[in-house]
């Protein structure tokens, strides 16, 4: 396990790459992003909905001017102002647009009444419930718009029974049933819009996850199998799969809660302004401190969260490859040595772990400390305001609620901040894997418009694996359409080569390699590998069905598929459980190795191609399966041909001709006969009778 | 479920203090915080009612900031001494895991995945530490908050609190509910996850299948559906998982709606006061933290249980391969002696030896020549107890190995195995892995030795260089000639090549040979190969076929008898060429 780069910075390259997969979803994106806006603002407007009901109908006083002073102060001027009997009411809150100096001084020269009041529409069924007293509890009687209104002093309402209060207040009542109404369908619509917004973003970051990783695995598969195996299968699996997940992360976690909370904050601090900007300017003066903390905590927080990876990683890396490697340590009786290892890199990671913690420790209930600085700072001065009629007590509740509001998304920013440094960084070393461009050219136009008679040529061919390291030297030899040709020699020898090269799988650096008289290069290679296919010493088998190994995704039919099955004495399918449906486990664990080597031949006889490879298994076989896979090897090569990489005389005794290898050069050729006849190494090898052992 | 726990009991103990401390802490916090609303009760009251003096106001204010100081201060405090604790005792929980992975034997690592091995010591880790962590806050939080705000909700006013907490409870049970439904689809794509990972290194491994034959566009339309069906399955979780928190927000939400309905009306009737129902609100968004807690608390220990489960089922294996009590401490000589060996692995239906006599002397070399499955690694396997031979067949220096002790058995032997395995770490640090204390001129010898100190000049950084994952930046030759320093270094009275010159050209073979007899002195051998000039060196070579010994003899004698020796030594006489490593291991 490598360790991974864990924050590289901030990088607008990546972040716009990134974005532009999310094109083919934008309409998507924007369902989503309209859905956040709109569950937002209703997150939003909910304390105002409380401000509203605390303000009109829980507390809905009004202030009493008498009629000496109505022509004086305008009050008819102010919204909602009711009069009764030449005197005038205004709701308390709509008085909040005088100063508090004025109010005082109002107040104090009798034009404002200092009692608060409440106005309410009457009627027979409530002056029936005072034994007509009526007309002494109330201040003020009138008439509006034909229907009977009275007033009455706030204290004195103390004073009377439950029923009189429930009809004096009946309107505020019914206000009070109205908004909550309003509030419940706002928190309804707030649940839907958010769920909306979530379950949207999901399909987009679902979608980019998925178009991304179809992506970087088809152009892998595609590389050329030097790539392959330059690199680790376990690392290309961990890019396809682990880094490409941190991009869904990126689209669900990560940006779509940072607008959100972005929106959130800047948003309540929009409605502080709007709803009052006076103590809205004070609620502002309380919120530097939390700025410069946060942003002094994001670099902290980007600090050991690096290091937490980093010993994560680490520890991870250490135990992964000293469990693979155990009988190693074990057997140098390193237990102790390793454990110390071990534990090092382990207090590391607690260190690490302990130094997060702190920080988050610290930072956690600071921030929580400062939104209750915050709140009572904005409650004192809020006091003042409302002492002076500035705000109504609605809005300072409201207030209050913003706050909190604001403050809850501070900390989680910054969390998201880290997490987004991390998701950049994985779909950095996914882009980073999609620009490593390294296959075999496949130019070649010719896709076989005639039939191949299949003649192969290697014309003085030069290769290597490493730099310096040639492996085929200056390599002629010509195989005529229908030969049988077999190559004999050591390991090493370059035999198994020209397996690889002849279907291009490495590209040869110098010379020709020639199918019916055209380089090979000159096909495309899905019709130079459709023509030439190989058959590997050790077969690889997917954990599929046995059918399904041989066809390889072409339509066979069960009776096409036995045919085949017969043709290469594969009897054994039969005789599994499920026949051709029989799975095979991981590394086909279920069959042996002659039976695996019998469905390779299926596997060529149901793709037909018009030359083989066969790279004989070195590996021993039980006798009777070996017979079986005699007879099945001369039904393969029969109207084929065919190159054998042999390993058994008795393959290379039938056999046209016979190339000797060695070094990566040719050093005899002939047929059987010949080269007995020239006493050379193949006269030796024959000597020996070397009959149905192997050389390993 | 609780009896998983076991295993933490003494963890817990030795850290009673701090687990003491944070609940006092915590204790604090939860005391503190129900004081605000507290607070908030008082400054609203006293403005709704008008003629208040803004020093009372200021008064409150300043009162309110100093708890909220004490809360900050015990918010550090249970976080610091309960996570402090937990995450001590996740590390130390670890390190017990991997001792007792360093005691583990060969059957074990053979039947468990190393991936498997991995999740407990990250994953399940990570459960057991919310749960010894986590939940106890949780659960005190969910416990003695609850019980406070409640009490004085009900005090306050009564009828007004038995309504609005109506919809708490659901929040915990839709936690608990959902809880269980939402990790049964968790776990689906989680599964959609590995097969998906499987997939690809299933077509990575076989990938040149796939081109031979070409059928690229085959395994690519295999892969996209999977690729679909793990995006189904994790949409699916997202259609129950991201209702989740929108509905604990909304459930929230209908205990202010019914505070305001209810308690509303109160306060228009005059009978709850503007600062109550402003104290009712701030209780009510304080509750909803503990109301989750306590769902939390339940799932967290639950998933706690099953890691511990996990875990302990490791801790609780006895690892078959250990020391005998009072195991012999001395190791008289080195020579070896088998005697009538069979063996047979645990579960394989034929046994690996049948059989099997050999007598090597102290000082001698041992030759084994055999095909692939004749039991040779089997039979070198049993010299050190990498697997357990049966009792009274194999003795070094006349004592049954399994009386030894392991360590003086183990240090005796310098092996190389078949499969090469370096550590990424730098070739000095390979070469020197079995040394106590790396000694620079041992390291040197052993690599001269070896002849890897040839190549030193072609590496990046000399001795420094890092070799990387398995040593994946040398070659298969590399590999082993770094291998055989390692086994060198520690000079070892027995020295076990399995057939460890494989992937070295014939002629660096004859040179690290030729090195290795002119010193090796005392050093009993024993040498698996497949190349006859290597077996010309020993004293005695036995042949092995399927599990028996065919051949035994001198290198003279077994070339005039007609048999598998001879056979293969003709065979390789043939061609002194030398031969090539050959690089393409896919």
């Amino acid at each position: 396990m490598e360790e991974e780069q864990v924050l590289s910075g901030y990088n607008p390259r990546v972040m716009r790459r990134l974005l532009s997969y999310a094109k083919p979803y934008r309409l998507l994106a924007v369902i989503a992003i309209i859905s956040l806006g709109i569950g937002t603002a209703g997150d939003l407007l909910l304390p105002i909905v409380i401000q509203r009901a605390v303000d009109d109908s829980l507390i809905a006083r009004f202030t009493r001017i008498p009629a000496e002073h109505v022509i004086e102060f305008r009050a008819a001027e102010f919204d909602d102002a009711i009069v009764l009997s030449g005197a005038t009411y205004i709701p308390d809150d709509k008085l909040v647009a005088l100063s508090g100096v004025d109010r005082i001084g109002l107040t104090e020269s009798g034009v404002l009444d200092e009692a608060g009041y409440y106005v309410f529409p009457y009627d027979d069924a409530l002056t029936s419930t005072f034994d007509g007293s009526f007309g002494n509890v109330v201040t003020d009687t009138g008439t509006v718009d034909g229907r009977q209104y009275a007033s009455i002093d706030a204290a004195e309402l103390d004073e009377l029974s439950d029923q009189q209060r429930r009809l004096i207040r009946g309107d505020d009542l019914s206000e009070l049933r109205r908004t909550t109404l309003v509030f419940f369908v706002l928190l309804a619509s707030v649940l839907a819009f958010t769920f909306a917004q979530i379950y949207f973003m999901a399909l987009v970051g679902q979608g980019v996850m998925k178009d991304m990783r179809m992506e970087l695995f088809s152009h892998t598969i595609r590389q050329r199998l030097g790539y392959l195996s330059r690199h680790p299968v376990g690392k290309l699996v961990t890019r396809v799969t682990n880094d490409v997940e941190t991009v869904n992360q990126f689209f669900t976690d990560v940006l779509i809660n940072l607008l959100r909370n972005l929106a959130l904050m800047i948003g309540s601090v929009a409605t502080i302004m709007l709803l009052n900007w006076r103590l809205g300017l004070v609620t502002l003066a309380t919120l530097p401190p939390v700025l410069v903390l946060t942003v002094f905590f994001r670099e902290r927080a980007r600090e050991v969260y690096r290091k937490v990876r980093m010993w994560v990683s680490r520890v991870n890396a250490f135990l992964s490859e000293h469990l693979s490697g155990m009988s190693i340590v074990q057997l140098f009786v390193r237990e102790r040595k390793v454990w110390g290892e071990f534990t090092e890199r382990n207090d590391e990671l607690l260190r690490a772990n302990l130094g997060e913690m702190y920080v988050f420790a610290v930072f956690r209930p600071i921030i929580d400390l400062l939104s209750s600085v915050s709140i009572a700072i904005v409650i004192y001065y809020g006091a003042n305001f409302l002492l002076s009629g500035v705000v109504s007590l609605g809005v300072l509740i409201a207030f209050v609620n913003l706050i909190r509001r604001f403050y809850q998304p501070v900390m989680s920013i910054s969390e998201q901040f880290t997490i987004l440094q991390s998701a950049l960084a994985g779909s950095e070393r996914v882009f980073e894997m999609l620009d490593d461009v390294d296959r075999i050219p496949d130019d070649g136009k010719r896709t076989s418009p005639r039939p191949i008679t299949g003649s192969v040529e290697f014309d003085h061919v030069w290769f290597e694996y490493k730099e310096g390291e040639p492996v085929i030297r200056d390599l002629s030899f010509r195989i005529n359409p229908g030969e049988t040709v077999a190559v004999v020699g050591y390991t090493g020898a370059g035999k198994t080569t020209i397996a690889n090269l002849l279907t291009r799988m490495w590209d040869i650096q110098r010379g020709r390699i020639l199918l019916d008289g055209v380089d090979i290069r000159e096909y495309s290679l899905d019709a130079l590998r459709t023509v030439i296919q190989p058959i590997q010493q050790d077969v690889f088998l997917f954990s599929d069905t046995v059918g399904s190994n041989i066809a390889l995704g072409r339509e066979l039919s069960k009776d096409e598929l036995r045919e085949i099955s017969v043709l290469v004495q594969a009897g054994f399918i039969e005789r599994l459980p499920d026949g051709f449906e029989s799975a095979l486990t991981e590394g086909a664990t279920n069959i042996s190795t002659g039976e695996r080597q019998l469905l390779s031949f299926a596997r060529i006889l149901a793709h037909d191609p018009r030359i083989i490879i066969m790279d004989e298994a070195t590996a021993s076989i039980d006798t009777q399966t070996e017979q079986l896979i005699q007879v099945a090897v001369g039904t393969i090569m029969e109207g084929r041909t065919s190159l054998v990489i042999a390993h058994r005389l008795s393959t290379i005794k039938h056999a046209d001709r016979i190339l000797v290898l060695a070094q990566g050069e040719l050093v005899e050729q002939g047929t059987h006969a010949t080269l007995i006849a020239e006493q050379g190494i193949y006269h030796n090898l024959y000597k020996l009778q070397y009959q149905d052992s192997t050389i390993t | 479920m609780l009896k998983e726990y076991r295993t933490l009991v003494p963890f817990v103990r030795r850290y009673r203090w701090s687990y003491i401390a944070g609940i006092a802490c915590l204790a604090v916090t939860s005391g503190s915080q129900i004081l605000i609303p507290q607070f908030l009760r008082r400054a609203i009251d006293a403005v709704s009612w008008g003629g208040f003096d803004l020093r009372t106001i200021g008064v409150l204010m300043i009162q309110l900031i100093g708890v909220s100081i004490v809360i900050a201060l015990g918010r550090f405090g249970w976080r610091y001494f309960i996570h402090g604790a937990s995450r001590r005792i996740e590390a130390e929980l670890r390190a017990r895991l991997f001792e007792k992975f360093l005691m583990l034997q060969p059957s074990f690592y053979h039947r468990s995945q190393v991936g498997d091995l991995m999740a407990l010591s990250t994953n399940d880790m990570n459960s057991v530490r919310m749960a010894s962590g986590m939940a106890l806050v949780a659960l005190f939080d969910g416990v003695f908050l609850t019980a406070g705000i409640l009490g004085i909700l009900f005090v306050q006013s009564p009828r007004i609190a038995a309504i609005v907490i109506l919809p708490l409870p659901f929040i915990t049970g839709l936690i608990l509910f959902a809880g269980r439904f939402i990790r049964g689809l968790f776990l689906k794509v989680q599964e959609g996850f590995s097969s998906l990972s499987q997939q690809a290194h299933e077509m990575l491994s076989g990938v040149r299948v796939i081109k031979s034959f070409v059928k690229e566009q085959f395994f690519l339309g295999k892969f996209a559906d999977s690729n679909a069906e793990y995006q189904g399955r994790n949409m699916k979780l997202v259609r129950i998982w991201g209702l989740f928190f929108p509905l604990v927000s909304f459930l929230a939400g209908i205990t202010t709606l019914l505070l305001l309905r209810y308690g509303g009306e109160g306060v228009i009737l005059g009978s709850v006061s503007a600062g109550e129902f402003v104290a009712t609100l701030s209780y009510l968004e304080m509750l909803i933290w503990p109301m989750l807690g306590a769902g939390f608390t339940v799932n967290l220990l639950q998933r706690g249980a099953a890691s511990l489960q996990r875990i302990n089922a490791v801790l609780d294996e006895t690892p078959e391969i250990a020391s005998p009590p009072d195991g012999v401490r001395v190791m008289p000589s080195t020579a070896i002696s088998i005697r009538n060996l069979s063996f047979t692995y645990p579960g394989a239906s034929a046994s690996a030896l049948h059989g099997v006599s050999l007598e090597v002397p102290e000082g001698s070399i041992l030759g084994i020549l055999g095909r692939t499955g004749s039991g040779k690694s089997t039979l070198l396997r049993l010299l050190p107890r990498t697997d357990n031979p049966p009792r009274g067949t194999v003795f070094v220096g006349g004592v049954d190995v399994l009386d030894y002790d392991l360590k003086t058995l183990r240090e005796a032997f310098g092996s190389v195995p078949q499969d090469t395995f370096l550590f990424s770490v730098s070739l000095r640090d390979n070469i020197g892995f079995g040394l106590d204390d790396p000694d620079e001129t041992l390291i040197r010898h052993a690599a001269d030795v070896s002849t890897i100190s040839r190549d030193m000049q072609t590496f990046p950084d000399g001795w420094e260089t890092e070799v990387g994952e398995r040593g994946i930046t040398l070659s298969g030759g590399q590999k082993q000639r770094v291998a055989i320093s390692r086994a060198l270094a520690k000079k070892p009275r027995i020295l076990v090549f399995d057939d460890a010159l494989s992937a070295v050209d014939t002629e660096t073979e004859e040179l690290i040979l030729n090195q290795l007899l002119s010193e090796r002195s005392a050093t009993t051998s024993i040498i698996v190969s497949h190349r006859v000039s290597t077996l010309a060196a020993a004293d005695k070579i036995a042949v092995l076929d399927q599990g028996r010994l065919i051949q035994y003899g001198t290198h003279a004698e077994l070339l005039t008898q007609d048999g598998f020796y001879r056979e293969v030594s003709l065979l390789q006489q043939l061609s002194e060429q030398k031969t090539y490593t050959d690089p393409e291991d896919i």
